[in-house]
């Protein structure tokens, strides 16, 4: 029998942003999905995180759209977007600058609600169980992954996995992250649980990082 | 404590309490220190100008009590000084006057914007009576009212001039409709948001609706939407809205099939919004009101319940387009050569800070 697949973030939004011309990882994340087999779980934590990529997202094309209407604007300046995002917001301003703004906001707009539309559609026809709302995760367990695993958000949804593990047949905590939860790190985690958490008896889902899988 | 009540009537007490709120809310002790009187002594009169509706109660939590002031009078209940009233109710008169020389009577939109006329002249000598941005374009502060009895409180000082503007903008303006005034002073100064709202309502008020060119607006209404990092959520809730009507349109379903639904949430939308620039009037520029007392005592409780019917508006709009969308074979999308090179640069991004 197929093991159920429990969701990171990154491959319900490689999902939503695949075309012919994706690279591997999104590829595989799009054949993942459209390929389903066992039941999806989607959990509080990973649903708050999308919306909050979406959220990002916009202001990105927003900030270029601000650059393309006002040379002088700089990125640095933006009240809107992280250090993180200003690359992607230069190189989208060098590909898109030449063109009118109301054209630029037209195809940016585009662009966000087909992979909108990709998101909300497998939300709605593809994942079998919600569980775990955001206030039930368990933040004492945060805590403890978070000793390991820096991103915040990574460890909300770990903790949710952890959390729906104990009650149930191992299932495949399914990610695109090349690094904080690639297979090294996460034994590594797993490990860090079975030496200074042995009494909780944590049992860790079936890691399957698309990054790593041929 | 002194009992500095001893020589004044209650009406004297009530009016220096009155006084007292006329800046900001207080609290007991803030009351009973501006008035130099113990508490159970000045909670009487309080009390007596709670029933008399010109002061109320803002409850924060369950035991923290501010006393307002009600001025019934201004937006908002935002406090303006007994001058600027004065001057307030004078415009008004003079305005009414004028029109009733030429047989007219002005609507509460001419009056506004005739006020407004006015006092942005630097010549007319009024320019530092407030005015803000609200729902239907730029007011003053203190609401018009053509149905009140408005005297002549005060004498101006350029009032020839002021008569002279206000007959200037009767002759321009007076014969025509309050919407098509506010559309015109929305160019005027130049508020591209309030053009293009005043441009969506305009094509969606036609019996057919054309889908292309609501997206043209709503495209403009994105890039002119203001980004501000104290309420960024007009600019979130703005993409979620056009995002909903734009998707649609991606599943080539009829904006007009939905559109009672679109319209409520345009106008929760904008309703928002307008809140937003009525804030930011008050707090920019030489006569600013402290942030935190405007957000705190005024505009705050207004903000929350006007996110609460857009987030309502919301819901609604977009179960319509949920309901669609399981009808909806997204594999039909095809992606332009521009979206594939966006998403090409995009497909590293993972949204982490």
């Amino acid at each position: 029998m197929e093991k159920d697949s429990f969701f990171d973030t990154n491959v319900i939004f490689s999902y939503s942003n695949y075309n012919d011309q994706s690279k591997e990882i999104i590829k595989k994340c799009y054949l993942y999905v459209s390929n389903k087999k066992g039941r999806f779980i989607l959990c509080g934590a990973v649903l708050e995180e999308l919306f909050e990529i979406i959220k990002k997202r916009a202001r990105i094309h927003k900030e270029v759209i601000s650059k393309i209407e006002n040379r002088d604007y700089s990125f640095e300046d933006s009240i809107l977007i992280s250090k993180r995002d200003i690359p992607f917001a230069k190189q989208l301003y060098e590909k898109l600058k030449n063109l009118e703004p109301e054209k630029v906001s037209l195809e940016l707009a585009k662009e966000r609600d087909i992979s909108k539309i990709a998101i909300e559609n497998f939300l709605r026809n593809k994942i079998d169980e919600k569980v775990i709302p955001v206030e039930q995760i368990d933040k004492e367990l945060i805590k403890k992954i978070h000793d390991i695993i820096p991103n915040h958000a990574d460890c909300g949804i770990l903790a949710s996995a952890l959390k729906l593990q104990k009650n149930r047949d191992l299932f495949l905590f399914v990610t695109a992250d090349g690094q904080d939860l690639n297979p090294k790190a996460y034994y590594f985690l797993k490990e860090h649980f079975e030496i200074n958490y042995k009494k909780e008896d944590y049992i860790f889902p079936q890691l399957k990082n698309l990054v790593f899988e041929i | 404590m002194v009992e500095a009540n001893e020589r004044k009537t209650p009406e004297e007490i009530k009016q220096r309490i009155l006084e007292a709120l006329n800046d900001k809310p207080l609290n007991a002790q803030e009351i009973s220190k501006a008035i130099s009187s113990n508490w159970s002594t000045v909670k009487t009169y309080v009390d007596d100008l709670i029933n008399k509706e010109k002061v109320k109660e803002i409850y924060f939590g369950e035991k923290n009590i501010i006393y307002q002031k009600i001025t019934g009078d201004t937006y908002f209940d935002i406090p303006i000084s007994d001058e600027e009233r004065k001057k307030f109710r004078t415009l008004f008169y003079l305005i009414i006057q004028e029109y009733k020389k030429r047989k007219k009577f002005p609507t509460k939109t001419h009056l506004a914007k005739c006020a407004v006329h006015v006092i942005k002249n630097e010549d007319s000598g009024l320019s530092k009576l407030p005015i803000v941005w609200y729902l239907y374009g730029m007011i003053p502060l203190m609401i018009s009212d053509p149905s009140q009895d408005y005297q002549e409180e005060t004498k101006f000082e350029h009032e020839i001039k002021i008569i002279n503007l206000i007959n200037d903008f009767i002759v321009k303006k007076g014969e025509k409709g309050s919407g098509q005034i506010q559309i015109e002073q929305h160019k005027e100064y130049g508020e591209e948001l309030y053009t293009l709202s005043d441009e969506f309502f305009k094509i969606t008020n036609l019996s057919e609706w054309d889908d292309k060119e609501i997206l043209e607006v709503l495209n403009k209404f994105f890039i002119a939407c203001p980004v501000d990092k104290e309420f960024p959520e007009i600019f979130d809730l703005t993409e979620v809205v056009l995002s909903i009507i734009r998707k649609l349109t991606i599943m080539n379903i009829p904006l007009q099939r939905y559109r009672k639904e679109i319209l409520l949430t345009f106008d929760s939308l904008w309703k928002l919004i307008a809140l937003y620039k009525f804030y930011k009037s008050k707090t920019i520029g030489k006569d600013a009101m402290n942030k935190e007392t405007l957000l705190r005592f005024y505009v705050g409780h207004a903000f929350e319940s006007r996110r609460r019917n857009l987030q309502e508006t919301i819901l609604e709009l977009n179960s319509t387009y949920l309901n669609n969308l399981a009808n909806f074979d997204i594999s039909k999308i095809k992606l332009s050569k521009e979206v594939q090179e966006v998403r090409k640069i995009m497909e590293d991004w993972t949204g982490e800070d």
